[in-house]
């Protein structure tokens, strides 16, 4: 990755490239999520996963999750660019707390041909507890949620399933600390 | 509906700044402000100076802030009037320059429509302010504005940009003065206001332990205010510490003074770049670990136990990592850490580093500022000794442009307050000092203001000798005229095999007719014989005044620690020539 200096810095300063998973409590107005993102963009680190939401009408307050991966020293000049800005009350890295809690949730459309295929997927729905939001004579919507990592299984497995059809979209991880 | 408790949002704009006594404003109108001239047309506690470009209102806005330690406030219109103010924006995010922008924006129904002059201003200024606001309610308008000047200058402080439709700036609403406002704590980050005591502890600790100390100081230092400058000179004359300066410390410690090794970096003393690398403690007062200062990063000080006193927790441990460390502002942690000294009758007198400062003083033999002035050709070094020594018995203000002069006058100028210097470090902005000295000398009517330039640069934003002449700001441009971007042509000569690729100024314009053009005044040295009278002549004229200053031009700027290259890697002289290695490195760096 990248140094945040021009020079070429002690090697073994960075190298651990991890993934980390951002928590940040921010004001809810305009341009507040333009400027977050606009933080990573412009540090040329990457996004891999971001999840908006009020979560406080009353204060009028949102909570931004970020999964980003970086080095742990990257990851605490994000942290402390982050709470530079002026609408953001609080960011956290739930890596470095004791006790965090991650889920994330998916919605998989899968379109299939035949029977066989029919009871491979309602056994790995069965296996992965997803629930049906939708099934129709070819196509079934299936609901999963739980930690990204529980996802990404349901999915490879699915994925062993020879000349069925796929279509999803996922949250992104959200988290909390405790 | 019409309440006389009720105004419009121009209105409530010139009240707010009244509130925040403000008194000068640069600016320069058009269609999306228009409702905001008019307010403006029928006031007096307001003095608006009309520039010639944006970017001369921004960079004198910066000037006004930096000599006064206020903040800066400039008007701009829609679309190309602030798109031309991005890159003074820049400069004051990078510089911590407290500005407020104020800038039109077409009616709120047209945003979004492509309108005449529309941009999206919020979204191109974004990551150049410390924060920025699209008004669209002008109830909302009063407390935007009180805010925006309250994050300007507040903690680390920067630019902050306000864009106001033109509908809004039409619609009433009531006026909330600032007294009436409750600002949000975690908006306004203004840091802590507790001293951290276990770091003053530690510190004084290992001062008495260390036997090679060094204050680095930069700019910080000086947005923490002129109260942070007297307890720094108290606490380096009672511990005898010896003390180097970043390009945007300068001032904020006596530069004639025994302990100061001058400034430290590219173009630092040697003296100075040594102390750093040697030093076994280093404790950083407001800097941040610029490439310009710590050269290469492997073999930045390796020895030494690091402090840092610096109010943005994000110039933490970005760099460099250090040992121990604290947010809150400099005065109050100095201030703490003098009468922690004081009150616990720890003698730090008797420690008076006599081994380190020997060695120091060895250093110092190298005289590393030295330079052969001939009897015919001007050296640009003696060109600014001469100023100094003919300049500095009164209350001068210097701005400067961005390249070798700059470094000659960070060099060869001596500094004796804080405020004093004002030069942009880290944009390196060409063009920035004209207009900056116009806003110093708004600042400071009474004082001696001088533009250190050079040819290029001051071609970039010529035009505001027009805004100087009209508002009779006597401001006097100090040309070091060797017909070459000269920084530019230096790295080809020491990086790119003399291939001076497109660094040759031609064309120059006569600058003393130019500036009589201006109705300004033009004074010119072409040799050695006419140097001090062209800057008695300048400095004795109570208008503006072009001094056009031929100097070497093949002259190089030295001491030099070439890009990629270490503190104890640094050039001295021409003679002096770069490992080839740190050559290839340093030539795919900036
Ligand atoms: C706006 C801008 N463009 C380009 C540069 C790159 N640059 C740095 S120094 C320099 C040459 C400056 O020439 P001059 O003003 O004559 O000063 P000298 O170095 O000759 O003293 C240039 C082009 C810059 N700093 N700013
Ligand atoms: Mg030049």
């Amino acid at each position: 990755m990248s140094s945040t200096s021009v020079y070429p810095t002690p090697i073994n300063a960075f190298k651990q490239s991890k993934r980390s998973v951002l928590s940040i409590i921010v004001d809810n107005e305009p341009g507040i999520l333009a400027r977050i993102v606009g933080l990573f963009s412009g540090r040329g680190y990457n996004i891999e996963a971001l999840n908006v939401t009020v979560v406080d009408i009353k204060n009028n307050l949102s909570r931004i999750t970020i999964e980003t991966l970086g080095e742990e020293k990257v990851i605490s000049q994000i942290i402390a660019q982050l709470e530079k800005l002026v609408p953001v009350h609080s960011a956290t890295n739930l890596a470095n707390l004791s006790e965090s809690y991650e889920a994330e949730i998916c919605l998989v459309k899968i379109e299939f041909d035949n029977n066989e295929q029919d009871q491979k997927i309602l056994n790995f729905a069965d296996i992965y507890r997803s629930r049906t939001v939708q099934k129709r004579q070819n196509i079934v919507v299936y609901e999963i949620s739980g930690t990204s990592e529980r996802i990404n299984k349901f999915l490879d497995d699915l994925n062993t399933i020879g000349g069925i059809k796929v279509e999803l979209v996922r949250s992104g991880p959200i988290g909390l600390g405790i | 509906m019409d309440n006389e408790n009720e105004f419009t949002g121009a209105d409530i704009l010139l009240k707010a700044l009244k509130d925040q006594e403000v008194d000068t404003i640069f600016g320069y109108p058009g269609g999306a402000v228009l409702p905001i001239y008019d307010a403006i047309f029928g006031q007096n506690f307001l003095k608006h100076v009309l520039v010639r470009q944006e970017a001369g209102a921004v960079h004198a806005a910066e000037g006004y802030a930096r000599s006064s330690g206020k903040v800066g406030v400039l008007l701009v219109t829609s679309g190309p009037g602030v798109t031309n103010v991005v890159t003074g924006l820049t400069d004051a995010l990078m510089d911590s320059i407290p500005i407020v922008c104020i800038s039109g924006q077409v009616p709120s129904h047209l945003i979004g429509t492509d309108a005449f002059q529309e941009c999206d201003t919020t979204g191109i200024t974004r990551p150049c302010t410390k924060h920025n606001y699209l008004v669209k309610d002008v109830s909302k308008l009063s407390e935007t504005i009180h805010e925006a000047f309250k994050i300007a200058s507040s903690g680390r402080p920067g630019p902050v940009l306000i864009d106001i439709p033109k509908d809004v700036q039409f619609a009433k609403s009531k006026y909330i003065p600032k007294k009436d406002i409750s600002f949000r704590e975690h908006r306004i980050k203004a840091g802590s206001k507790n001293v951290n005591k276990n770091f003053v502890e530690e510190l004084v600790n290992h001062i008495k332990k260390s036997e090679r100390p060094i204050f680095y100081v930069g700019g910080g230092c000086l947005n923490s205010g002129p109260q942070a400058s007297q307890e720094l000179i108290k606490l380096v004359n009672k511990t005898n510490i010896p003390i180097t300066t970043t390009l945007h410390g300068l001032g904020c410690f006596p530069g004639e003074d025994k302990s100061s090794l001058g400034m430290l970096g590219m173009h630092g003393n040697y003296e100075a770049n040594l102390a750093m690398n040697k030093c076994d403690l280093m404790i950083n007062v407001g800097a941040r670990f610029d490439d310009r200062v710590t050269g290469r990063l492997d073999a930045f000080s390796p020895d030494s136990v690091k402090f840092h006193i610096d109010i943005d927790q994000s110039s933490i441990n970005k760099n460099v990592k250090v040992d121990f460390h604290t947010n809150t502002d400099i005065t109050l942690t100095l201030k703490e850490i003098n009468s922690f000294i004081e009150s616990n009758n720890i003698e730090l007198e008797k420690k008076d580093y006599t081994n380190w400062w020997g060695q120091i003083n060895d250093w110092r033999k190298k005289e590393c500022l030295h330079y052969e002035q001939g009897e015919e050709i001007i050296k640009p070094q003696h060109a600014i000794s001469r100023l100094y020594d003919l300049t500095s018995h009164k209350d001068t203000f210097i701005t400067t442009e961005v390249g070798q002069h700059q470094m000659w006058a960070a060099q060869y100028y001596k500094f004796s307050k804080p405020n004093r210097w004002i030069t942009s470090g880290g944009l390196g902005t060409m063009g920035f000092g004209m207009p900056a000295a116009v806003g110093a000398q708004m600042a400071n009517p009474d004082s001696l203001v001088i533009d250190i330039a050079g040819e290029a640069s001051f071609l970039m934003n010529i035009q505001e000798i027009a805004t100087a002449v009209q508002y009779k700001l006597p401001i006097k441009i100090f040309i070091l005229n060797n017909e070459y971007m000269g920084m530019v042509r230096q790295w080809q000569e020491l990086l790119h095999g003399s291939r001076y690729s497109e660094s040759y100024v031609d064309a120059l314009p006569d600058f003393k007719k130019l500036a009589e053009s201006f109705n300004a005044v033009g004074v010119r040295a072409k040799n050695i014989s006419e140097l001090d009278d062209a800057i008695n002549e300048m400095v004795s004229i109570d208008r503006p005044v072009i001094a056009d200053i031929w100097v070497d031009k093949k002259e190089n700027c030295f001491p030099m620690i070439p890009s990629g290259a270490a503190h104890h890697e640094m050039l001295l002289s021409k003679y002096d020539k770069e490992n080839p290695e740190n050559q290839e490195k340093g030539k795919v760096l900036v």
